[in-house]
């Protein structure tokens, strides 16, 4: 899939102007509120249109000075903020709403393996307007996968979510895309959902394109500036009980949390601000988790230094200031210990 | 200075007051095929009477019959037909002692000077004929009347449209919405231009077109309608009906 | 109540031809003035917008004159193009549903635009997006989900044209059998002395009809939301 878009468009309080090309199939567009987010995926789907630009898609040109490929002949499906359902439509009519537009040497969608992965079967009789806000954004992602989209624009699809159903969407939409092969843009202002989301991120801010990096390289470049600081996402096996509290098996290594217990493999939030780091090992120490890492490398944002280390073949991201890194003489290579209260971390729902 | 004012405005409101009972303004109700008769007249009488002002209302006998029986102000009422008289004499609107034939009037086909008709029965062939509503307009009921007697009314059924009274029918044909008209032979000949008598409806296929004429019970009681009641039934006032195509007698 | 006779009910079944045929003829026109006065910009739109509505803000015998001038022998499209044609309009119960249907549109447009302007955008976006063009989003999503609003118009502008009296008195004449629509009937009971009893007895037919398509229209209302 390769994506060329190079637009002007006069949006208040903005002018929207960017340049750029995509090429992988899961791209992430970060930014605040009003950056130009949404004029931008209203301009590529063909929703509106540019003061003057070129869109491409796939060597195909959607729109120049003397084309305009109208919505309906993009192929390029969004799924929205809101679901959009139509309400006069049952599910199974809403999901095939696409699907019966679409031509049929393009309709390589299986419906009944859509339904298994995104779990509509029970619903596909009932009418729409009494579904959870969790069922009919699945329905929405099920009929924009349906009409067999060359690109999925996803435009704050979690928005209007709340925390434990994003997690679950999260998977829905990724599960998916991946069976399906579907490349897409997911458009968010949360850099946690980027993280899961997207490999390649453009960052966005008032109409213009600030940079492109990858999820990881973003959040370590916001790591000063963002109030949480870094977030170390921990993939974390099957609990056990372990002194009141509950034992995480963290690749080969093991982590006390006092938040639990989930029944299967979950995944763990833990801002960098939260880890302390100490020289020599600290012989009495409050903090259950104290584990020896190695430092793999230091780098600076804003004002703080972020830490990679390595903990048994885990990666986690501490911050320090310089004050701390020149009095602990922490250069890479050099062993340190980690301490971390059982309390600091977050288990993500779903 | 209040009291000045107030003054002058009693006295101008006593003396439009009394203008109106003093002045002589005599109200007419008459049948729309008299129009034109009856302004020539009244124009007449004014000339020899200054200070007689009249106030004429014209239009269907059967919706003047209505109006006045509504209480319409009225002195003297012009009917094309006696029953809407006789209507407003069983009311007791009227001076029974006053009531008089005015004139006499004849029925005729009229319509554009290329259409080939000549007698009733040519009339059945035609699109659309236009006759005052039968229900309020005289002229319209002799024209049933006599379609009744030569025992074409049951082809006619479709092809009649209503006017609100004689000069409408006469306004449809000229437009050529219409093939003709049934209407008075005094109406065709104010249109005489455009409009062509094209025959006279036999007499022996409806009853007499008799306009009485009558002083209401208000009318009575004005002088100066009286008066004109009088020069109504003058020989000077017979010549002019003459003159517009009524028959006398 | 005084007997009806044939001419009656002649007059109460061309009231409701009429008013039928007005309304049905005039369903597609409407939808496509709404569609367009919703969904779509461009020069002159202004100038739509005053036409549609104009009829509301005339008085129904100036509608029924401009009608005459127009189609009447002498007027412009009577004479290029129905006399040539050989159709005539005027005095036919055809001018009567043309005098109706141009009096109750501006209330069929007017309806009809209110339940399109509450069509969420995002559900036309979605459609587009999903593969439909402009006339498959009006007919598969403006139009079910507006078609409350239609029914409501389309009751409105039958139930007015059950009463029009000044354009087509104009423009299609009291033609007894022809077309003598209600209220032709109880202005010419109205005028005549004696006539009350029969004038009154038609109105009351009248109003048991609006009452009738008044009730109706809220049945099919509810029926609609219940099956949402």
């Amino acid at each position: 899939m390769e994506l060329r878009v190079t637009v002007n468009k006069a949006f208040s309080p903005f002018n929207l102007t960017v340049d750029f090309t995509v090429s992988q199939a899961r791209i992430g567009i970060f930014g605040p509120s009003g950056s130009g987010k949404s004029t931008l995926v209203s301009l590529i789907a063909g929703l509106e249109q540019p003061d003057e630009g070129i869109i491409q898609l796939n060597g195909e040109t959607l729109f120049d000075r003397s084309i305009n490929v109208p919505p309906e002949q993009r192929r390029i499906g969004i799924i929205f903020q809101h679901p959009h359902l139509f309400p006069h439509l049952n599910v199974r009519n809403n999901l095939l709403y696409g699907y019966k537009r679409s031509a049929l040497e393009n309709r390589r969608i299986d419906f009944d393996c859509l339904i298994e992965v995104l779990q509509l079967g029970p619903l596909l009789e009932r009418g729409v307007n009494n579904l959870s806000g969790g069922e009919k954004q699945r329905v929405a992602i099920g009929r924009a996968v349906l009409s067999n989209p060359r690109l999925l624009l996803m435009d704050e699809p979690l928005s209007a979510l709340d925390d434990t159903l994003r997690f679950q969407i999260i998977s829905h939409l990724k599960s998916v895309c991946e069976t399906f092969d579907i490349p897409f843009l997911f458009i968010s202002h949360s850099l946690l959902e980027m993280r899961l989301m997207a490999d390649q991120v453009i960052s966005v801010a008032a109409g213009r394109i600030l940079g492109s990096s990858t999820a990881e390289e973003l959040a370590r470049q916001r790591l000063g500036a963002s109030p949480v600081g870094y977030i170390n996402l921990l993939k974390l096996g099957l609990p056990t009980p372990a002194a009141g509290m509950f034992a995480y098996p963290w690749g080969s290594s093991r982590l006390l949390m006092s938040a639990g217990p989930s029944r299967d493999e979950s995944m763990a939030e833990l801002s960098s601000k939260d880890i302390m780091l100490f020289k020599k090992h600290p012989e009495a120490i409050s903090a259950r988790n104290l584990l020896l890492c190695t430092v793999r490398s230091l780098f600076s944002s804003g004002r703080k230094i972020g830490v990679e280390l390595d903990c048994s073949g885990n990666t986690l991201i501490a911050e320090v200031v310089q004050d701390a890194v020149d009095e602990l003489e922490i250069t890479p290579g050099s062993s340190i210990y980690v301490a971390i209260k059982a309390s600091a971390f977050r288990l993500l729902p779903g | 200075m209040m009291k000045q004012i107030t003054m002058a405005l009693v006295a101008v409101a006593i003396l439009s007051l009394s203008s109106a009972v003093f002045a002589a303004e005599i109200n007419l109700a008459v049948a729309a095929s008299l129009k034109e008769v009856i302004n020539e007249l009244a124009d007449s009488f004014a000339k020899k009477h200054p200070g007689v002002t009249f106030r004429k209302n014209y239009g269907a006998s059967g919706a003047l019959g209505k109006q006045i029986e509504n209480g319409a102000p009225a002195d003297i009422f012009v009917s094309a037909n006696l029953a809407w008289l006789e209507y407003l004499k069983s009311r007791k609107l009227v001076d029974e002692k006053s009531i008089a034939t005015f004139t006499y009037n004849v029925l005729v086909f009229a319509g554009k000077e290329e259409l080939k008709v000549s007698s009733l029965e040519d009339i059945v062939k035609l699109d659309r004929i236009a006759i005052g509503s039968p229900k309020s307009v005289p002229a319209g009921e002799y024209a049933m009347a006599a379609f009744k007697k030569a025992g074409i009314d049951k082809q006619l059924a479709k092809k009649l449209v209503l006017a609100k009274d004689v000069r409408e029918c006469l306004m449809y044909v000229d437009r050529g919405e219409v093939a003709g008209a049934f209407v008075y032979q005094t109406d065709a000949l104010q249109v005489a231009k455009r409009v062509k008598i094209l025959f006279t409806v036999p007499q022996e296929y409806y009853p007499r077109v008799t306009c009485p004429i009558a002083l209401t019970i208000t009318g009575a009681r004005k002088a100066d309608a009286t008066v004109f009641m009088a020069f109504l039934k003058s020989a000077e006032a017979k010549a002019v009906l003459k003159k517009h195509g009524f028959l006398n007698n | 109540m005084p007997e009806f006779t044939a001419a009656e009910y002649s007059a109460i079944l061309l009231s409701l031809k009429v008013s039928l045929v007005a309304t049905l003829l005039s369903l597609p026109f409407g939808f496509a003035a709404a569609y367009v006065m919703t969904y779509r910009q461009f020069r002159g739109k202004v100038a739509l917008d005053v036409l549609v509505n104009l009829p509301l803000t005339l008085p129904p015998v100036v509608i029924g004159y401009v009608l005459l001038i127009l189609l009447g022998q002498h007027g412009f499209i009577g004479l290029h193009i129905l006399q040539p044609l050989g159709i005539k309009l005027i005095f036919t119960w055809k001018a009567a549903v043309i005098a109706t249907a141009v009096v109750g549109f501006p209330l069929l447009v007017r309806s009809i635009r209110i339940g399109m302007e509450s069509v969420d955008h995002g559900l036309i976006q979605a459609a587009r997006t999903l593969g439909a063009g402009w006339f498959d989003t009006m007919l598969t999503v403006i139009l079910p989900l507006s078609l409350r609003s239609v029914i409501a118009g389309s009751a409105l502008m039958f139930a007015r044209g059950l009463g029009e009296f000044g354009a087509t008195i104009i423009v299609a004449g009291n033609i007894p059998g022809v077309t003598q629509t209600i209220p032709l009937a109880i202005y010419d009971y109205a005028s005549s002395p004696g006539g009350d009893s029969m004038a009154m007895a038609l109105c009351v037919v009248s109003v048991i009809i609006s009452v009738a398509v008044l009730l109706f229209h809220e049945y099919l209302s509810h029926r609609m939301i219940r099956k949402d």
